[in-house]
């Protein structure tokens, strides 16, 4: 009988003892796990989860996330889904996404799967588990579009822009050359992948309308390097502007080559290699005068805007290497305190409840102002006390890239390359 | 256009050349289908940029340096780990791309990711050709594709190994016979093989960016041009680069450019129904085996 009682009374007092290691004293969790399940083995995907980790350390250098009375840190638990990977099928991809919310318990995901693909297909399994994602990499349109005809997917965010802002970067750089060059025939080449394809589409469509002439679209697998005959077509064209769709690092090779070809037209748009700062250094300086799109123009360090030049150099001094990549980064990092924000609003983990919270988010920051619509995507255009700023940079002739757009923001005009004159 | 694309067919036939040949002369000569080819590229490209850039060795010896390396390691491999499984075709397949795999995987995972990877070019500029720029670096690639398979060719008749090599790629019992040591004559196919794509590595790379994913697109390749043109034929290799380089460039320039890399496998396909030895193969017919 005693013996009985004491074997009670100590399984009472190991149920009590483990119960506390998952909560302290107030209620409060221990610790609050955001998963970063993305391609670790692409550069926007590994700067990302490295944006992330770094918010996450020092929002717990300054004590945590204050709920329930306590201060609870955040962890990061990163798994790479390699979803960006050619020959990777998705469903492989959202078992890695199963995984983070299952086995490595993470009560929030930021940064998401890399490819729209992956990232589409995800949206029913975070709607299953209601683990609110703030994505900041995959851009499709289409994302938004299931969340505003299906309330299960309430538990989907996107911090970076989606294509439809890419869109609007790149018609505005159009714009630009049109106006002070008077350029007007176009040529777009672009990377032949989900999102990609969309946004080339759209920018002929709406390029098309506004008195552009399109004068041809070619699609280049991902990984491909042979842009010889298209890079000819260009020229016997007679395009002005190159309008380049790229997130692939092979895409760098084709500047590279339409400089040895001596091809007469500038390129815009979004080629993924133009963003590193030492892409000058990489492509031996035969970069001078490409415009290109920065979707989120936080990545890159803003003189007007302080906020990014702190960032930035929390970045380089953290990780020992700058950001070199347009998309993803500066969301990732946003996206942790803007988490932080919603679940001291809410005062709580329930899903629910930080869901209202983060649908009421109005946040200044490196990202400039940051407001979800009802597709609940962040707003971005050209005034950071209003929106999330996009704009356009140039590669000047001393190797630097200089903002060109948006006026808000612009250290400089756009130039003519010496090639072109 | 039509001039345009006859001059970068011979470029992308020249380059295509230059990558199967090592391949060719390793299945050829050792029997094995070495799917670490890949590897090897990559390999060579990121120790050329590590010496370079980290340990600051001037770029030739650099480039030496990779190729030596590569030739090395794929002669122990061999040696050491792949003589064990000869003559099990399927386990050699296994073993060689898993080790293929193995390497890229771990470039990828050691941060070896992005566009700032890149090797200098040997010659600057471009030359105008009726009408066509073409960057010099690119003709180099195919001066370097014609001389690499005249030294391969004067080599295999002018010098005791390359003798060597044919015979034991005409009949391996036969030439053991004679004396031919097999064993070692198959890990030196190995390193050539390795040397070869490693060439094909310094001299091709500068023109893009180094990348571990650029290894699964070399192997493809490699294996169309082999299969297409027989393996263990050198002849059916030249003749399969410029039936599929052409045709890629054709593809690109009057069908479009996201169909070239269906061209490969289409060849793949097409020569293993129709003619599984390949064009110049050495390899008997099924009528014949039986």
């Amino acid at each position: 009988m005693k013996r009985s009682i004491f074997t009670c009374l100590l399984a009472v007092s190991l149920l009590i003892i483990l119960s506390l290691g998952q909560v302290n004293a107030a209620g409060a969790p221990k610790e609050i796990i955001l998963g970063v399940p993305t391609s670790l083995g692409t550069l926007e995907g590994k700067q990302s989860h490295m944006a992330a980790q770094l918010a996450v350390e020092e929002i717990n250098n300054k004590g945590g996330v204050k709920i329930g009375g306590a201060s609870v840190p955040f962890r990061i638990e990163a798994l790479d889904i390699r979803d960006a990977s050619p020959g990777v099928p998705v469903p492989e991809a959202l078992l890695g996404l199963q995984k983070i919310i299952l086995e490595k318990k993470a009560k929030f995901i930021v940064v998401g799967p890399f490819r729209s693909e992956a990232i589409l297909a995800g949206m029913d399994i975070i709607a299953k588990y209601k683990t609110p994602m703030l994505a900041t990499i995959a851009a499709s349109p289409a994302y938004g579009a299931k969340i505003l005809k299906d309330p299960k997917y309430k538990y989907c965010f996107r911090v970076g822009a989606d294509g439809r802002h890419m869109i609007g970067g790149m018609i505005s750089s159009l714009f630009m050359f049109k106006q002070k060059f008077g350029f007007n025939k176009v040529y777009i080449l672009n990377q032949d992948v989900a999102v990609m394809r969309a946004v080339a589409n759209l920018v002929k469509k709406i390029a098309g309308g506004k008195g552009f002439k399109i004068l041809g679209i070619e699609r280049f697998l991902t990984g491909s390097t042979q842009f010889s005959s298209a890079l000819m077509k260009v020229k016997a064209s007679g395009a002005q502007i190159i309008v380049s769709i790229f997130d692939m690092p092979e895409s760098g090779v084709m500047i590279k080559q339409a400089y040895a070809m001596k091809i007469p037209a500038v390129f815009v748009g979004m080629t993924t290699p133009m963003h590193d700062p030492s892409a000058w250094k990489t492509f031996d300086g035969k970069i001078a005068g490409v415009t290109n799109e920065m979707v989120e123009l936080s990545n890159m360090p803003l003189s007007k805007w302080p906020k990014s030049l702190v960032f930035h150099e929390a970045f380089k001094k953290r990780w020992g290497t700058p950001v070199r990549v347009g998309k993803g980064v500066a969301p990732a990092y946003e996206s942790v305190y803007i988490l932080k924000a919603a679940i001291e609003r809410a005062d709580s983990l329930d899903p629910d409840a930080v869901v209202t919270e983060l649908e009421k988010t109005d946040y200044v920051g490196l990202l400039g102002r940051t407001k979800f619509d009802k597709a609940h995507q962040v707003v971005y255009g050209s005034d950071p006390t209003k929106t999330a700023l996009i704009g356009n940079y140039q590669w000047s002739k001393e190797g630097k890239r200089v903002v060109v757009s948006p006026k808000s923001m612009a250290e400089a005009e756009v130039w003519l390359p010496d090639y072109m004159k | 256009m039509l001039l345009g694309t006859l001059i970068y067919g011979l470029i992308t036939s020249a380059t295509l050349a230059l990558l199967s040949i090592g391949f060719n002369i390793t299945f050829g000569i050792s029997g094995v289908a070495n799917f670490a080819y890949g590897a090897l590229y990559v390999i060579t490209g990121f120790g050329a940029w590590i010496l370079c850039n980290m340990l600051g060795f001037p770029y030739p010896l650099a480039a030496m340096f990779a190729v030596l390396f590569s030739a090395l390691f794929s002669a122990l491999v061999y040696r050491f780990f792949l003589l064990r499984l000869r003559g099990m075709v399927l386990s050699e397949v296994i073993a060689t791309f898993a080790m293929g795999l193995a390497i890229l995987e771990l470039f990828r995972y050691s941060g070896f990711i992005g566009s700032s990877y890149t090797l200098p070019v040997f010659f600057e500029g471009s030359l105008f050709i009726k009408g066509i720029y073409v960057d010099a670096q690119r003709l180099f690639v195919v001066g370097i594709a014609a001389g690499a398979t005249l030294l391969l060719w004067l080599f295999t008749r002018h010098t005791r190994t390359g003798r060597a090599f044919r015979a034991i790629s005409q009949n391996e019992f036969t030439a053991m016979t004679l004396g031919i040591d097999s064993d070692w004559t198959a890990t030196l196919s190995m390193a050539f093989g390795a040397a070869y794509v490693s060439l094909a590595a310094i001299v091709i790379l500068p023109l893009g960016t180094i990348s571990p994913m650029a290894g699964y697109g070399i192997l493809i390749n490699a294996l169309a041009v082999c299969i297409v043109g027989g393996l263990g034929s050198t002849g059916g290799v030249l003749i399969a680069s410029l039936i599929i380089g052409y045709a890629q460039q054709f593809t690109e320039s009057y069908v479009g450019t996201h169909w070239i890399m269906i061209v490969s496998l289409l060849a793949i396909f097409l020569v293993l129904c129709i003619r599984p030895s390949g064009l110049l193969g050495h390899q008997k017919e099924l009528e014949e085996r039986i």
